[in-house]
């Protein structure tokens, strides 16, 4: 029997996809596109008026390097939250959240440090173009990052209320997490088209 | 037989769990990997070599590094395809007006007086 029925369970099986997990494939898309166009601009005014500002005197490459290495390693514990909400193991996913959580938070504390040092030495919003498209692009993703930490926060509480299981709940994980996922891929294209790329 | 009589066979109770198990290990050798990628570019924007060379090894590892985190971290490889589609069509969409944006606005083809205003 149960070979042609199974092979009809398998086939079935794989097109049920979970509305909220393709929602949200779909909303990174679109911020995809959101984040390119702030990528484009900086670079194009960077295109456009190579001579005006000189970034390479501000930036830390150290500290940058730094924030890229936490988020990275913040994308690995969030992996692990996701794999250990599968496993149904609530403690391994609180303390994988938790170090995602601390980790996110030490990112945005760097990029305060930095946003705080480049307004001390005089590059604001209104200082030039590259003022503008800069903080545009890195506020915008260190917004992204606080929604983010907030998002987890909330799901770290909620694991506490019980009404948190393995089954039902692994799908809003795996959607946190792939909105985690995001910011950091997000900050590797910053990372190497923003920063790096200067000091060539 | 009928569908009354299908019982579904249940899955090895051990098998999720070993799939995750699998997984763990790959994360952990990605984490190492991305770790060590990005201290090869911190290295490697401060060496004396050809410019070009540089900023194409930069952008090839940073592809990569975007790659991974996709694939690997977000599980795009262990779902479904439409997922893919899903998120390929925002990004190629991003690449694309990336890519006409640049060659669109090259200085011959800007108005720079019309648009000094800072």
């Amino acid at each position: 029997m149960h070979t042609a029925e199974a092979t009809h369970e398998d086939s079935h099986d794989n097109l049920i996809i979970d509305n909220k997990k393709l929602l949200m494939w779909v909303f990174l898309g679109s911020d995809c596109m959101f984040f390119g166009t702030l990528i484009s601009t900086h670079l194009i005014y960077r295109k456009l008026y190579p001579e005006s500002f000189d970034p390479t005197a501000l930036f830390s490459l150290e500290l940058t390097s730094f924030s890229t290495f936490i988020l990275l390693m913040s994308s690995f514990l969030m992996a692990l939250a996701v794999s250990a909400m599968h496993k149904g193991e609530l403690k391994s996913f609180r303390n994988n959240v938790i170090g995602v959580v601390f980790f996110g938070l030490i990112f945005l504390g760097c990029q305060v440090y930095e946003f705080a040092h480049f307004v001390h030495e005089g590059l604001t919003l209104s200082t030039n173009t590259f003022g503008s498209t800069f903080y545009m692009m890195t506020g915008t993703h260190g917004v992204h990052v606080a929604i983010g930490v907030f998002w987890l926060v909330c799901m770290y509480f909620y694991s506490h209320t019980g009404k948190m299981n393995a089954h039902e709940s692994a799908v809003d994980v795996e959607v946190a997490g792939l909105y985690w996922h995001f910011v950091d891929i997000v900050w590797i294209v910053i990372f190497t088209v923003v920063y790096l790329i200067e000091f060539i | 037989m009928t569908d009354n009589d299908y019982q579904p066979v249940p899955l090895a109770p051990d098998s999720h769990k070993d799939s995750e198990t699998e997984k763990y290990h790959t994360f952990v050798n990605l984490a190492l990997g991305l770790a060590a990628i990005t201290g090869i570019e911190l290295v490697l924007v401060y060496l004396p070599f050809n410019k070009a060379l540089i900023f194409t090894v930069l952008i090839t590892l940073s592809l990569f590094k975007f790659v991974a985190v996709i694939a690997w971290f977000m599980h795009l490889i262990y779902d479904k395809l439409i997922l893919t589609l899903a998120f390929g069509t925002g990004l190629s969409i991003a690449t694309g007006t990336f890519i006409a944006l640049g060659f669109l606005t090259s200085r011959g083809n800007v108005d720079m007086e019309a648009i000094t205003g800072f």
